[in-house]
């Protein structure tokens, strides 16, 4: 990009800005302050929050596998959480590592979930800690 | 796709926001797609058991266990709700749907946690009895012709909330449904007063607690596992506010809301309100049932830094709900005209009884101004408040609202104590307003 053109685009940009000064768009009905979306926010709801704005799908998920990410570990995952809950439930979350490991035992000890052999455990756990994290 | 239904005022079926190739009836497709092609060995390791005459079945077909109906098709009733899940399901209201002084079943929110069982879904009561045994001089066991006949009936609006409604804001994130505000409605219910039904059986002296239990199914399928089982300090159960109720809105309680009989505990987590009411074990210590442990429906007995790990030997049982208030009409975004008062009204409630004050904000919470509170028609439920705003301007506004309780408690205007599980955040709720 040249000098000439960013400068252009700069202008336009200001343009822009005023016109949307002047008149708030209308576009704007809706907005609302307590979820994130396109636009001022002045208080973005903090993770674990479910809801982007419509034109920005938050994940990218595999609609055969529930709308989680396809990588290492998705298929298990899909097969072990769907069994007894709808994959919702773990796009939802945005946990620390220490409340995965929780969740899992406290679904094996009082919730019925199979345990699963150690690296089985593994991989679903990571896959959960790298797609539906606080910490990352 | 991800979607909101502020975004969707015109819908009158729920909104699905999180599940891509999500559909609002029957049990996931991808799900029973899944189970038909399964191998035996892996049905058996979902069901945590071997299934012995497996050769018997014929191809394709689906455990009863895994191809329960989870009740979605009970939704399609529903007006503009955000579904959070359906598997138990689970769907929120947008504030601006809950304007409503007495919410109709159309827009009171869902929650569960296991599946809807059978006898609700067909609206079949028969047999139906509600057992009350335990540190009682008088065991009962309970028709609903005796409820009705031989108790006085009760008809009241009482709000009910999910004690993790506005888990959503908390950072780092809590387990369980992503509730942003919506959790939270005001039928009117009738019934008979918890209170004078334990004051038949004799509470004994040594009475401490209620448990409560409901015959709706787990989702993992076993007929032997409690969904859940909560109960109430008794001091609180013999309340008057308290109700066991099979009418909602003068119909009896929908399928998905507690059918034929409930428990309706306004001013506790919505988890007091036990739904498909069978028994009430009146305990001689804190009861121990399905959800009362461990970290559910628990707040640290002191406060923590957000992220805390918290020991389970530290966490106490979440008691009354706090000061909250919504915003509900008008819709967040609203365009109304610079210069001129504008009408923006909701409702405001306390797990402690009536709310005493409420306030709202133009500017951001530098100035608020005093909103007419109205009295409830009766203890616990919800209070209509009104005001008039006056943008001084064309641009961009926020209404924050904020209710104060009777001991001078106001909601505070970020998330309050962060907790493991995300419970009671009663942050302000604010809409945008653009004067034009």
């Amino acid at each position: 990009m040249t000098f000439s053109t960013s400068r252009a685009a700069l202008a336009a940009a200001i343009l822009a800005l005023g016109a949307a000064v002047a008149a708030p768009p209308s576009s704007a009905q809706g907005f609302d302050p307590m979820r994130p979306g396109a636009g001022f926010n002045p208080m973005l709801p903090q993770s674990g929050q479910p809801r982007a704005a419509p034109e920005e799908p938050a994940i990218a998920g595999n609609p055969d596998l529930g709308g989680i990410p396809d990588d290492v570990g998705a298929e298990e995952t899909f097969y072990l959480c769907s069994a007894c809950h709808s994959m919702s439930l773990v796009t939802q979350q945005r946990l620390t590592d220490a409340r995965w490991d929780y969740t899992w035992d406290w679904m094996v000890e009082e919730q019925g979930m199979p345990e699963m052999d150690d690296e089985t455990k593994e991989l679903v756990l990571s896959y959960l800690k790298r797609h539906f994290s606080a910490e990352r | 796709m991800l979607d909101d239904a502020s975004h969707n005022q015109d819908t009158d079926k729920p909104v699905a926001r999180t599940e891509p190739g999500h559909e609002t009836s029957g049990a996931e497709p991808g799900r029973r797609g899944f189970l038909k092609g399964a191998s035996l060995a892996t049905m058996g390791a979902l069901l945590g058991t071997t299934i012995p005459f497996a050769r018997n079945m014929p191809p394709g077909f689906v455990p009863v266990a895994l191809a329960q109906d989870v009740g979605m098709g009970l939704m399609d009733a529903k007006d503009g709700l955000v579904v959070l899940g359906d598997r138990p399901v689970n769907a929120e209201t947008p504030a601006h749907l809950l304007d409503d002084d007495v919410t109709p079943y159309e827009r009171l929110f869902v929650r569960n946690n296991g599946l809807v069982p059978q006898h609700a879904m067909d609206m079949n009561a028969e047999g139906w009895t509600l057992t009350i045994d335990g540190e009682v001089d008088e065991p009962l066991t309970l028709t609903l012709a005796d409820l009705q006949n031989d108790f006085e009936t009760v008809t009241a609006p009482l709000w009910l909330e999910c004690g993790g409604n506005g888990r959503a804001f908390f950072q780092p994130g809590a387990s369980g449904n992503q509730w942003t505000t919506g959790a939270v409605g005001c039928p009117e219910w009738t019934g008979v007063r918890l209170k004078d039904v334990l004051e038949r059986a004799g509470v004994k002296p040594t009475a401490v607690y209620t448990g409560h239990y409901g015959n709706d199914v787990h989702l993992s399928g076993d007929p032997d596992k409690v969904v859940i089982s909560r109960g109430v300090p008794i001091e609180k159960a013999l309340g008057p506010e308290n109700l066991i109720a099979w009418a909602m809105n003068g119909e009896p309680i929908p399928a998905i809301h507690g059918f034929p009989l409930r428990l309706v505990v306004p001013g506790y987590p919505g988890s007091a309100s036990q739904k498909y009411l069978t028994r009430i074990w009146v305990r001689d210590q804190e009861h121990d049932g399905e959800k009362m442990t461990g970290y559910s429906y628990r707040l640290p007995a002191y406060p923590v830094a957000p992220g805390t790990e918290v020991p389970e030997s530290d966490m106490v049982v979440m008691l009354e709900m706090p000061v909250k208030s919504l915003v509900t009409f008008p819709a967040t975004g609203a365009e109304v005209p610079a210069g001129r008062p504008a009408e923006v009204r909701g409702h405001a409630w306390s797990g402690k009884g009536d709310v005493a004050a409420m306030h709202v904000s133009l500017d951001f919470g530098q100035t608020w101004q005093e909103a007419e509170l109205m009295a409830p028609p009766n203890p616990f439920a919800w209070q209509r408040w009104r005001a008039e705003v006056t943008p001084p301007e064309a641009g961009y506004y926020e209404v924050w609202a904020r209710a104060t309780d009777k001991d001078g408690t106001m909601q505070p205007p970020v998330v309050p104590g962060w907790n493991p599980r995300g419970y009671g955040n009663n942050m302000m709720h604010r809409i945008a307003l653009f004067a034009v």
